[in-house]
């Protein structure tokens, strides 16, 4: 089977899983190994199923929960007629059986079109595709903030283990899984925005800043196109509530880390390797980081899987506008099609997450395959 | 997501203080603070020190804007084609109407020059001449009535599907309009409807030509409108709308002064969800106007050189609804000792740091068809106690409240916003011997429960923003009729024949005196039979950089920057 042929199999998926999919293809294909190339692109074309259950038991779900998107839409107060109701209700088919809803529910979505929202009147894509930068660009920053702190505090508190520096870095570990987002959110927006100001306090761009939107990614369009001051904006925007997230997160990844190395630290190939006379230096990055790293994956991806979500505290702190504030809105207000395809998103980022983290392991034990 | 809210406004009031410790001190005050929470008891009292450091903030360099700062994002810069307070916002001050309101409850003519009623069912707009859209054009009758077809014509909308306009519902009982001449339009309606000119402020006009050259996807992404500003750009989501002063504008309203183009050349509307970090944002002078601020960070924010509070009353008021059909609240003497047993004063105090009005029934006192006798009940423990007596409910041995060997025991539900107003309440209710607990809900859950009768009492709110009965009366206090609007906030299963044919012939009776006469009744008798124990009305809040003049909160909500200026 050549490298392609699945791709055609395939022509009435959404784009987003086509594009992601010929990515993978393109760039495991070029390695030269078609066999592990199949293997995923199998995984993400097994993601449309379990989107699709996801979904449906989403449907169900969330229309069992008590609340009526049209009497939240209509409010407390204003003059409502019921000829309004009435069409409301008709316009999104909720005077229809479930089963009809599911069904056009299910037609329409194979088309790639998941409805349109009940409070904002736009596609449902639309506004989940318009949200979903904002969202990986808080991802990226988080992530690369937890690294930065995790790795050195993983490692250093694991060979100095039981030291006055170990003993700091898990008590800070622990303040960081307890500290609550929103807690110190607004800590570090009252110390550096409004005190010191050397930060802003919310958003993604100060007003004034002229800035070409290409990808919806801010960092990344400001170097596109070569606008450093947008560049130096967007940056600094993205710090706090980078912080914020990733310090949560750094904690958890810090701690894994620290048991994993401390447990591949005292395996033989490690003695082995000081018998030889390799350096300490040797010993930590290259024999025991790398493999006290296959847990750490693991961990880092859940959390990957959980930013990409969007977390709505954060968001809603620093007016941050990402997928988390959509989702939480669109909950309150029972608007059925917009979590329907939110589910649906979270749902292909998990699995896809997954995959990566596996194809990661592949690389970090050539015993492990796909 | 309202628990959420409340932590974070009490973390922001530490933090404050917090932040201030670690800066240089440009002016300290130290000084006592007694902070009473309604929680337990209402007396509680606890003693503070505080230590207040302040710093004047100003506007960040550089900044060319007037900014806005709004707690959610419009859903959709459609004037047709929303039911969402924010996005009436920003839309109307792109876009005039034919009437305008001030910052409270009085209507004023704005496009049109003048208007009358033909006969009871038949009102006539002459236009004023002059009035040119933002792309230069003059607008005409026309456009008006190209506005109210779209609005009320089945299915006018075609984007992204075909759909009825969302504020049709706001002018129902209009069934045509129809151009006489270039400057005069006519509306026709199925019946008198004495509210028409307090509902046509929520419609703006949108220019004919300008929607059926873009369509409607061409207009939400880039309004057009009369109004004194023009559009410039939208952020994604509608997180930030930038707009510019229209030069060529007609000046607005005659009557609310001043007259002519708008005092800033560029404003923008901002969208920080969060309070304590809308209130950070003003104090680290990145945005010029806050709306939304809490009652209890407003001593805080007055401390503050350099800011700005005003107030002004909501259209909001909140009532503890009392389930009639069901003991002990069947039995009127019951639900008017409760009345009496609440210190309304002393909420308004508390609860809302006086920024609140005590409510005298059914109507807030800013409505224009508020009955000025009803005086709110009297805090009166003694006369809650003699009532409660008579209804059968003596104090037992520990001094709670017994009738028959059972104690008078039930539960407040609400919403995680009135917690603390519920709790205060549950105080002053076990102060006279009743034990009341609360229960918060999500409101979606709680409805259908309360229209079935299945709760004892619900603390909550109704939006009057019309200040006219209907929308209101019919609503909250008109029996519930299943299948139809009457009663569709109506949670305590208050049903009374009269009041109901009250409501019905208010809606209709266009004499004001007449009308006034037929709710006076009305309100009387709901004060009398006391379905609900009437709360208060709180006031909107909105905070300011000092270089902000000529603002003012208003009292629908509307933040109109026309009149805006920054020194």
């Amino acid at each position: 089977m050549k490298d392609h042929e699945p791709m055609c199999q395939c022509a009435n998926v959404p784009n987003v899983t086509l594009k992601f999919g010929a990515l993978v293809n393109w760039h495991i294909g070029s390695l030269g190994k078609p066999m592990k190339a199949i293997k995923i692109l199998e995984r993400v074309l097994a993601t449309i199923p379990i989107m699709f259950a996801v979904a449906i038991v989403v449907f169900f779900f969330i229309r069992l929960t008590p609340g009526d998107p049209v009497d939240i839409m209509l409010g407390r107060g204003g003059t409502v007629s019921q000829r309004e109701i009435e069409e409301l209700r008709q316009q999104f088919h909720l005077d229809k059986p479930l089963e009809i809803q599911l069904w056009y529910f299910l037609t329409d979505a194979v088309r790639g079109n998941l409805g349109y929202s009940y409070i904002r009147n736009r596609p449902v894509t639309d506004l989940l595709m318009e949200r979903l930068p904002a969202t990986i660009e808080l991802t990226v920053g988080s992530l690369l903030i937890s690294l930065l702190v995790a790795l050195p505090i993983g490692v250093l508190s694991a060979v100095r283990q039981n030291s006055m520096l170990d003993r700091l870095s898990m008590a800070g570990a622990f303040l960081g899984i307890s500290m609550p987002g929103f807690w110190l959110g607004i800590i570090l927006i009252l110390f550096f925005a409004v005190r010191l100001q050397w930060l802003p306090v919310q958003g993604r761009l100060s007003y004034g800043i002229p800035l070409q939107e290409i990808t919806g990614f801010y960092v990344l369009d400001s170097l596109l196109t070569g606008n450093w001051r947008a560049l130096e904006n967007s940056v600094r925007h993205l710090l706090l509530p980078s912080i914020t997230l990733g310090l949560a997160v750094a904690a958890v990844i810090a701690r894994v880390l620290r048991s994993s190395m401390l447990e591949v630290l005292r395996s033989d190939y490690i003695k082995l390797a000081r018998a030889k006379g390799a350096s300490e230096w040797d010993v930590v990055m290259k024999h025991a980081l790398r493999n006290a790293l296959i847990p750490t994956v693991t961990v880092v991806g859940l959390q990957v899987g959980v930013l990409l979500s969007g977390n709505m505290v954060v968001e809603t702190v620093f007016g941050w506008p990402g997928l988390g504030r959509l989702v939480v809105e669109a909950i309150f207000n029972r608007d059925f099609p917009l979590i329907q395809g939110a589910v649906m998103l979270y749902a292909i980022t998990f699995v896809l997450t997954n995959l990566v983290v596996d194809i990661l392991y592949t690389y970090l034990n050539p015993k492990i395959t796909l | 997501m309202n628990r959420v809210h409340v932590i974070l406004t009490s973390v922001l009031a530490l933090a404050i203080w917090l932040a201030a410790c670690a800066a240089p001190t440009p002016q300290v005050v130290e000084k006592t603070v007694v902070v009473e929470k309604p929680v337990e008891k209402i007396v509680e009292k606890t003693v503070v020190a505080e230590r207040t450091v302040v710093v004047p903030p100003t506007p960040v360099p550089g900044r060319d804007a007037l900014i806005v700062a709004l707690a959610r994002a419009p859903a959709a810069l459609d004037p047709n084609d929303h039911r969402h307070r924010e996005a009436e916002t920003v839309i109307r001050n792109m876009y005039d109407g034919l009437v305008t309101r001030d910052t409270t409850s009085g209507v004023h003519l704005e496009i049109a020059e003048s208007y009358r009623w033909l006969d009871e069912k038949t009102l006539e707009f002459k236009l004023r001449k002059g009035v040119k859209f933002h792309d230069g054009t003059e607008m005409k009758a026309d456009d008006v009535v190209f506005t109210f077809e779209r609005t009320i014509k089945p299915n006018a909308i075609e984007y992204p599907q075909p759909h009825t306009a969302a504020r049709k519902g706001l002018i129902e009982p209009l069934t045509a309009i129809e151009k006489k001449d270039d400057y005069t339009v006519v509306m026709k309606f199925t019946a008198p409807w004495p509210p028409a000119l307090q509902m046509i402020v929520h419609h703006q006009i949108v220019s004919k030509a300008y929607v059926e050259k873009v369509g409607t996807k061409g207009l939400i992404e880039k309004p057009m409108g009369t109004g004194p500003f023009k559009f410039v750009s939208a952020k994604t989501g509608l997180e930030e709308v930038v707009l510019e002063r229209f030069d060529a504008y007609y000046g607005g309203a005659p009557t609310l002064a001043p007259v002519g183009k708008a005092c800033v050349a560029k404003a923008v509307f901002r969208v920080i969800p969060e309070t304590s970090t809308r209130v950070a944002a003003l104090l680290a002078g990145e945005v010029d106007i806050i709306t939304e601020v809490p009652a209890e960070l407003v001593d805080t924010l007055k401390k503050v050189p350099g800011i700005q509070v005003k107030t002004v009353p909501g259209t909001r008021p909140l009532w503890m609804e009392m389930n009639v059909n069901q003991a002990p609240f069947n039995d009127v003497r019951v639900r008017q000792a409760l009345n009496y047993a609440v210190d309304k004063d002393l909420l308004v105090k508390k609860v809302y740091n006086g920024l609140a009005k005590p409510l005298g029934g059914p109507l807030m006192p800013t409505n224009n068809f508020a009955d000025p006798n009803l005086k709110p009940y009297p805090y009166d423990k003694t006369k809650a106690l003699a009532l409660l007596k008579e209804a059968g409910w003596v104090p037992g041995p520990d001094k709670m409240l017994v009738k028959d060997g059972k104690p008078f025991s039930f539960v407040i539900d609400t919403q995680e916003v009135t917690r603390s107003l519920a709790e205060a309440l549950a105080s002053m209710f076990r102060d006279i011997g009743i034990d009341a607990t609360v229960r918060i809900w999500e409101y979606s859950v709680l409805r259908p429960k309360l229209l079935a009768g299945e709760r004892q009492a619900f603390v909550g709110d109704w939006g009057d923003s019309a200040f006219d009965p209907v929308g209101h009366m019919e609503a909250k206090w008109h029996s519930y009729k299943e299948g139809s609007t009457y009663g569709r906030g109506n949670f305590s299963g208050y049903a009374n024949a009269r009041v109901d044919k009250l409501i019905r012939d208010g809606e209709t009776e266009n004499d004001v005196a007449k009308r006034k006469a037929i709710y006076y009744e009305a309100q009387k008798l709901i004060y009398d039979e006391a379905p609900a124990v009437f709360l208060v009305l709180p006031e909107a809040i909105e905070a300011a950089l000092a270089r902000v003049q000529n603002w003012q909160p208003a009292s629908d909500s509307r933040v109109n920057l026309h009149d805006v200026c920054v020194k």
